[in-house]
C-alpha cells in the first residue's frame, strides 16, 4: 500500500505544469459524482440535522435494500449492451404471486383456497416458486435475444407486456375482480419485513430483507468476478464476436444472465408481498427504470462490459439518498424527478468520458 | 314433515321470485352492443366495479366488450374511434384525464351520434361545469360527488378525534400533528380529497375549541406527499412513512400522530411502515396512530377489523354497476339518457340527480369504520 502511494507520488511529481493540471481535473471529474453527492449529503445534512441521524441513516439503507435486487439483476442485462423492460412487471407478478400464496389462512377472502398452512418450509417454498417464475420470464427473454438477436429491448417490451396480460388475470382468480391482494401471512412478513436488529432508544429498525439483500450483493459479486459465467459475460458484453471465437458460448451466456435477472426480480417481488402487505396489478409499474437508472449511475455502461457490483449498490443508494433527503427537506416532488434526471444525464455523460478520452 | 315444509317453502319462494321477475317491465336489450372503456385495468376499485359490472350486464343479457386504456387518454380516444366504426351502439366511458373537458369534447366527438355514458372519473373540471354534460343531449354522467368523499373523510377524522383527543396527542403538546399522502396531482377527487379531509376536520375541531390539525413537517409547505407516478400507490405512501418515521418518533417527541391518506391502498401501506416500527400491530399492546383512507376495500375493512387502521369511506362498486345497468337498460328501452338517469334515482336512495343537471347521477358515498357491521 505504501509503497503504491509512494510510487503514484513520484509519478506526479515528474509531470509537468500542464499535465499536473489534467491530472487534477481529470481526477475531479471521473469522481464527480462523488464529489457531487458528497457535497449534498454535507449539504441536507446542515439544513436538517435529522439526515443523518441513526435512525434516518437505517431508513435509508432499509429503502436501498428493496431495490437492491432488481438493480442487481438488471445490471447484468446491461453489461450485454442490453435492457430489460419487462424488469417491472415480473416483479409485480412475482409480488402478487407471494402474497397470493402466502395469505394468512384466516382471511375472509382468498386468492387460493386450498394451499398449505404457513410454515416455515412452504414460506421457502414460495420463494422458490417466485424465483423460479422470474427466471422463466427471464429465459424466453434471453432464449429470443441469442436465438434471433434480437434486440432486448424489443423482446423485453414484448415480454413486459405479455407479463402485464397475466398480471391482469392473475388478479381476477377466485373472483378477486381485480382488487388488491392482501392479508399476508405474519410468519412470512416476520421473516422477511421483520425486525433483524431493532434498537428502540434510537428508533432504528433494520429489517431480515436488507440483511437478505447484503447476502445477495455479496453472491453477485462472486458471480460476477470469481466464475466462468461472470468472466463470460463481460466478454460477450465488451464484443460478442471476439468472446464466441475464443470459445465463449455467448447462446448460453446470454440465456443465463436473462434468466438469472428475472430469479433476482422474483426475489424483489417476494420482498415487496411483505413490505407491502397489499399487492396491486400496478405494483411494480416502472421499476426497471429506477433499476437502470441506479445502474448506469453507478457506472455499469451501455457501451457494454463494463460495470460491477460495487457501482450498481452506489448507484442504488444515490437515488434512495436523493429520495430521502428531498423529504427531509421538504422540497416539491416536481423537482426530484428534474435532480433525478440532471442526475443520470451528467453521471452517464462522464462515464462516456471516460471511454471518449481513451481513444 | 319438514322436508315437505321445506319444499312448500321452496316453491312459494320461487313463486314469489318469478313473479317479481314478471312483474318487471321486460326489455329487449339483445340490439345493444356496449363498449366499456376503462380508465385502466390495474385500477383496484374500479377492477372491483368492473368485476360487479360485468356480471351485472351478464345477468341482464346485455352484449359488451370491456376496453382497457392502460393510463393513455390518447389510447382511449383511439378505442372509441375503432368501436364505433365496429358498430358499437353505447359507448360506456371512464375518461382517462379526469377532468379534463376537452377530453370528453374529443371522445364524443369521436362518438357521433352513439350515446355516452360517462362514469366515475369527472368530465368538467373546476369551473368548467355544464360546458360538457349541458352541450349535448345523448350523454350522462354516473359517478360520485367529487367533494364528497372529502367531506365524509374529514368529519369521520374531526369526531374521531373530539372523542379520542387526549390519546391521539401522544406527545401531549396540545395539537395533533397529522401526515398526508396524495394520489394523483391531476386529479380532481385527489384534490378535493387533500383539502377536505384536513379542513373539514379542522372546522370540527374548532367547533369543540380544539387546536386545528398541524403538518407534522413544517418545511413542507404543500402538507402533502404525493405519488410521484399519480398511481395512489401503497408503496408510495410505504417509502414516504418509512422516511417520515425515521426522523419524527416518540422518543423525539414528535412522532406524526394521524395519517391521512386518498386511498386504501395508500393508507395500508403507511400502515406497513407504522408496523415496521412498532405501531399498529393489531395486537392490543402497541400504540395504534389513526390511519384514514378511502375506497372501504376488503384489504382495508380487514385492516379496520384487526385493530390496525381508522376509517374509511366507503365508494360502492356495486351501487356503481347498478346505475349504469340501470341507464343502459333505459337506453334499450329508448330512453333519454337523461329520464334513465331519473329513473335510476328514483329507484333507490343511494342514487341521486346533481342539483342544476339532469344527466348527472351521483352514487352515495358511506362511512365505514367497521361498527356498523
Amino acid at each position: 500500500m505504501n509503497g503504491y502511494f509512494k510510487r503514484k507520488a513520484e509519478e506526479y511529481r515528474a509531470l509537468d505544469q500542464a499535465d499536473r493540471r489534467r491530472y487534477w481535473i481529470d481526477g475531479l471529474l471521473n469522481n464527480a459524482l462523488y464529489i457531487l453527492m458528497a457535497v449534498f449529503i454535507v449539504l441536507t445534512a446542515i439544513l436538517n440535522k435529522n439526515f443523518l441521524s441513526a435512525s434516518s441513516v437505517s431508513n435509508i439503507i432499509t429503502l436501498a435494500a428493496a431495490s437492491l435486487p432488481m438493480a442487481l439483476g438488471i445490471g447484468g442485462c446491461i453489461v450485454l449492451t442490453g435492457t430489460d423492460l419487462s424488469g417491472g412487471r415480473v416483479f409485480g407478478l412475482t409480488a402478487a404471486m407471494a402474497a397470493a400464496f402466502l395469505q394468512n389462512r384466516m382471511a375472509t377472502k382468498l386468492i387460493f383456497e386450498h394451499l398449505p398452512n404457513t410454515s416455515g418450509a412452504w414460506i421457502i417454498a414460495v420463494l422458490l416458486i417466485v424465483m423460479l417464475v422470474g427466471a422463466a420470464i427471464g429465459l424466453v427473454n434471453g432464449f429470443f435475444v441469442a436465438k434471433f438477436s434480437l434486440h432486448p429491448f424489443i423482446v423485453t417490451l414484448a415480454t413486459q407486456l405479455i407479463t402485464y396480460g397475466i398480471i391482469l388475470m392473475f388478479f381476477q382468480i377466485n373472483g378477486n375482480g381485480g382488487g388488491p391482494i392482501s392479508n399476508v401471512a405474519q410468519q412470512f412478513k416476520d421473516v422477511v419485513s421483520g425486525p433483524a436488529i431493532r434498537i428502540a432508544s434510537k428508533n432504528v429498525s433494520i429489517p431480515w430483507y436488507v440483511v437478505y439483500a447484503f447476502a445477495l450483493v455479496l453472491i453477485m459479486w462472486f458471480v460476477w468476478n470469481k466464475t466462468t459465467f461472470g468472466k463470460n459475460m463481460f466478454a460477450v458484453g465488451s464484443n460478442a464476436e471476439a468472446a464466441r471465437v475464443s470459445g465463449v458460448n455467448v447462446f448460453r451466456t446470454t440465456v443465463l444472465v436473462h434468466t438469472l435477472a428475472g430469479a433476482l426480480y422474483g426475489f424483489a417481488g417476494y420482498v415487496e408481498a411483505a413490505r407491502l402487505g397489499s399487492i396491486t396489478a400496478a405494483t411494480g409499474l416502472n421499476n426497471e427504470c429506477d433499476a437502470i437508472a441506479a445502474c448506469v449511475i453507478g457506472g455499469v455502461s451501455f457501451v457494454g462490459g463494463t460495470g460491477n457490483i460495487g457501482g450498481i449498490v452506489v448507484g442504488v443508494f444515490v437515488l434512495r439518498i436523493i429520495f430521502v433527503a428531498l423529504n427531509m427537506l421538504g422540497i416539491n416532488p416536481n423537482l426530484q424527478f428534474i435532480i433525478k434526471g440532471g442526475i443520470i444525464l451528467a453521471a452517464c455523460s462522464l462515464d462516456m468520458r471516460k471511454y471518449l478520452a481513451k481513444k | 314433515m319438514k322436508k315437505v315444509l321445506a319444499l312448500i317453502l321452496a316453491l312459494a319462494m320461487v313463486l314469489c321470485l318469478s313473479s317479481v321477475a314478471f312483474a318487471e317491465e321486460e326489455v329487449d336489450v339483445s340490439d345493444l352492443k356496449v363498449g366499456v372503456f376503462w380508465y385502466a385495468f390495474s385500477d383496484a376499485f374500479l377492477s372491483t366495479v368492473r368485476a360487479s359490472l360485468n356480471e351485472q350486464l351478464d345477468e341482464a343479457g346485455i352484449a359488451y366488450d370491456d376496453f382497457d386504456a392502460n393510463n393513455t387518454q390518447a389510447t382511449q380516444l383511439e378505442q372509441v374511434q375503432t368501436a364505433v366504426t365496429n358498430g358499437y351502439n353505447v359507448l360506456v366511458v371512464n375518461l382517462v384525464t379526469s377532468g379534463s373537458a376537452d377530453a370528453a369534447e374529443q371522445i364524443l366527438q369521436a362518438a357521433g351520434d352513439v350515446p355516452v355514458i360517462f362514469f366515475n372519473r369527472a368530465v368538467e373540471g373546476d369551473g368548467e361545469e355544464h360546458t360538457v354534460l349541458d352541450a349535448h343531449d345523448n350523454i350522462a354522467f354516473i359517478g360520485t360527488d367529487a367533494p364528497e368523499a372529502g367531506h365524509m373523510q374529514g368529519k369521520m377524522i374531526g369526531e374521531f378525534l373530539v372523542e379520542n383527543y387526549d390519546d391521539v396527542d401522544l406527545n401531549g403538546d396540545g395539537e395533533i400533528s397529522y401526515a398526508m399522502f396524495m394520489g394523483d396531482a391531476a386529479n380532481v377527487e385527489a384534490i378535493y380529497r387533500t383539502q377536505y379531509g384536513v379542513e373539514d376536520a379542522n372546522a370540527i375541531l374548532a367547533e369543540n375549541d380544539k387546536p386545528e390539525l398541524v403538518y407534522f413537517n413544517e418545511s413542507n409547505t404543500d402538507k402533502y406527499q404525493l405519488d410521484p407516478n399519480g398511481a395512489w400507490s401503497s408503496a408510495a405512501a410505504n417509502e414516504f412513512m418509512s422516511t417520515n418515521l425515521a426522523e419524527y418518533s416518540e422518543a423525539n417527541g414528535n412522532m406524526i400522530e394521524l395519517v391521512i391518506a386518498n386511498n386504501d391502498d395508500m393508507a395500508i401501506g403507511a400502515i406497513s411502515a407504522l408496523q415496521n416500527a412498532g405501531y399498529n400491530m393489531g395486537d392490543g399492546e402497541s400504540t395504534k396512530i389513526p390511519v384514514f383512507g378511502v375506497d372501504a376495500t376488503q384489504v382495508a375493512q380487514d385492516a379496520i377489523a384487526a385493530d390496525q387502521m381508522t376509517g374509511t369511506v366507503k365508494q360502492d362498486n356495486v351501487g356503481m354497476a347498478t346505475a349504469i345497468t340501470g341507464v343502459l337498460k333505459g337506453v334499450a328501452a329508448e330512453e333519454t339518457l337523461a329520464d334513465a338517469a331519473a329513473a335510476v334515482a328514483d329507484s333507490d336512495d343511494m342514487f341521486s340527480i346533481a342539483e342544476g343537471f339532469t344527466n348527472k347521477l351521483f352514487v352515495a358515498y358511506a362511512p365505514f369504520t367497521g361498527e356498523a357491521e
